[in-house]
């Protein structure tokens, strides 16, 4: 039997797999929607994995990460939870030891993250906007009525990419149905939207810091082919965007489950696993925390939100 | 005769000086009680939307407050000299809460370009309070006295901190948002738990760091942003990072955070607390600037 291991990724919009073996190549690996409810998508998800996962492997280790991490990491028992910018990061460098700059934009949040000699030196998360992400495009390409995964290829027709603005998401939506009413063509809204994206990262997440080669961009939104040009049209370097970008967090995270194994061996069937969350607010103190019990096979395993303590 | 004591903004600057004072003189006071959810609320239910957090959390200890005692407390802070301004929300909180609630305001007045002394301050509150001048006197040199004592003690407790063989982080931020049970209470608590040595910016004499903020810039403006800025000078080689907490939107600290950002080589996390009740968000960015101090990324 060969030794592998399972990183999940579950993400605001998305929810990733990827299954590594000990010289962390990938051997399988599932991108699906979240939709809202992690513990269905990762069902599914391990469901797709399950099939696709050679005999004669077991899998040894798993780690989640992603804003569902600690919710998954209790229903897998998972060896590892890891926030998602360390495993972006160490993702990253188990491909590119060399990469000097992350960029990444995902469903909700975007972050960079500066690298100097294999080091993690410095980096920066959006704060309270998510501007610029990954879910204002969706609801974008909603209200354009294209498909999201087409954006990349609309904004590359466009010759002249109208002008919106960079700073907040609802200035954004306003200039783009003013520009939209009085006549503007698809491409050329979509391809200063895309625009828009970059220079809203670049202003709020990228501020201050010194972007240097080589640059790897990752993310859902690095699939977007729009928001990758004017990237590099903007910072005049190259930006490198790996087929696996999309599959980072999850390949990290899964590195690291890799480094603390603990000997377990999981199985991928979660059929009879009951795992639901039960919430209700506490009365007892003026603070009425919002709390979520979350049982797996009818225990309970945890209870998150208390401000006190007492659950 | 009670005094009440808003248990918010001025209170973890004055505080003790005020408990101090009132203790001297036999005056009897109510502090209200730490911030909680309620209190945020009735906070924000007062306030104008353009407030910040934290002067909408002021509102809300007063509202606790209105109806439990005969005074309340509410100093107008305007500088200190030497452009050493306020903030403009420590200036108009008098004419804010006058405005708002119905209730006997305990005047306190300090702006020392015009002369407004600590000392006078507390003699208009003990002859309001119909305190004779020998009483008031006494009381003065008594809080005074054990302010200095205070603030000589935690200098020298952050300095011992500094000397500790653990990952050490600067806290940086106005102590009404680091001490504050539901704005920075939680990020100190998940720092301690994780092992990590907190060094409290304010708790630094700000005689000996207000002047080092120079080094950074000399238009500074606000005195709180040059007292933690020095901060960070003061002790830059002895920490692994810097923290900076700010309450939503304080325009001065958004300044003095991209001066420190920028200018001086320190892993620096800037965290921006609003009255949003989950702390996910927040805890993302603390594991992850923990990772990045402590090499944990790297095999």
């Amino acid at each position: 039997m060969k030794e592998c291991y399972l990183g999940v990724d579950i993400g605001s919009i998305s929810t990733k797999g990827v299954i590594i073996d000990n010289n962390n190549k990938i051997i399988t690996s599932a991108y699906i929607w979240t939709e809202g409810n992690p513990v269905e998508a990762v069902r599914k998800l391990l469901n797709i994995l399950k099939d696709k996962l050679p005999k004669q492997y077991q899998v040894k280790g798993i780690g989640t990460t992603g804003s569902a991490r600690k919710l998954i990491g209790l229903m897998l028992k998972a060896c590892i939870v890891k926030n998602e910018i360390t495993a972006h990061a160490i993702g990253t460098l188990t491909f590119y030891p060399n990469v000097r700059t992350i960029l990444e934009i995902g469903g909700q949040d975007s972050k960079i993250i500066l690298i100097k000699n294999g080091i993690i030196t410095n980096y920066a998360m959006n704060t309270l906007c998510a501007a610029g992400t990954g879910s204002f495009l969706s609801s974008q390409a909603k209200r354009l009525g294209i498909k999201v995964e087409d954006f990349g290829d609309y904004a590359l027709k466009s010759k002249n990419p109208v002008k919106i603005a960079a700073r907040c998401t609802v200035f954004a939506e306003s200039d783009l149905v003013h520009k939209s009413q009085v006549g503007y063509a698809k491409e050329d809204i979509i391809a200063g939207l895309c625009k828009s994206v970059v220079l809203n990262y670049l202003n709020n997440v990228g501020k201050g810091k010194k972007i240097v080669g080589p640059i790897i961009f990752q993310g859902g939104v690095s699939k977007n082919k729009g928001v990758v040009k004017y990237f590099k049209e903007i910072l005049k370097e190259d930006i490198i965007v790996d087929e696996n970008s999309h599959l980072m967090g999850a390949i990290g995270i899964a590195v690291l489950a890799r480094r603390n194994k603990t000997g377990h061996t999981y199985s991928l069937e979660l059929k009879n696993v009951k795992f639901i969350t039960k919430a209700f607010e506490c009365h007892r103190c003026p603070n009425t925390c919002e709390l979520l019990k979350i049982y797996r096979n009818d225990e309970l395993v945890d209870s998150w939100g208390s401000k006190c303590g007492k659950y | 005769m009670r005094v009440g004591i808003p248990r918010s903004l001025f209170y973890y600057y004055y505080g003790d000086i005020w408990k101090n004072f009132f203790d001297s003189l036999n005056i009897s006071y109510i502090e209200s009680p730490k911030t909680n959810q309620e209190i945020i609320d009735r906070g924000i239910k007062m306030a104008n939307d353009e407030m910040c957090l934290s002067l909408k959390n002021y509102l809300g200890h007063i509202d606790y407050l209105k109806d439990k005692c005969d005074y309340i407390l509410v100093p107008r802070i305007s500088n200190f000299k030497n452009s050493n301004q306020t903030c403009t929300n420590f200036w108009a909180a008098y004419d804010i809460v006058k405005n708002l609630f119905p209730v006997n305001i305990l005047h306190y007045n300090i702006d020392l370009e015009k002369g407004q002394t600590l000392k006078k301050g507390l003699y208009k509150i003990g002859k309001e309070l119909n305190k004779n001048h020998h009483e008031i006197y006494k009381a003065y040199k008594y809080a005074i006295t054990r302010e200095k004592k205070r603030i000589k003690k935690n200098h020298i407790i952050n300095l011992n901190k500094l000397k500790v063989n653990k990952t050490k982080i600067l806290i940086v931020g106005h102590p009404y948002n680091l001490y504050d049970e539901m704005i920075g209470k939680d990020i100190i608590k998940y720092l301690i738990k994780n092992n990590i040595e907190v060094i409290y910016s304010d708790k630094f004499d700000s005689k000996i760091t207000n002047p080092l903020s120079k080094k950074l810039s000399k238009d500074l403006y606000f005195k709180y942003s040059k007292d933690n800025l020095g901060s960070i000078i003061y002790c830059k080689n002895n920490i692994d990072g810097v923290i900076f907490i700010s309450a939503f939107p304080c325009a001065p600290d958004s300044l003095a955070n991209e001066l420190a950002m920028r200018k001086l080589q320190i892993p620096h996390l800037n965290l921006v607390i609003d009255d949003s009740t989950s702390f996910t968000g927040l805890e993302t960015r603390l594991e992850s600037f923990l990772d990045m101090l402590g090499g944990s990324l790297n095999d």
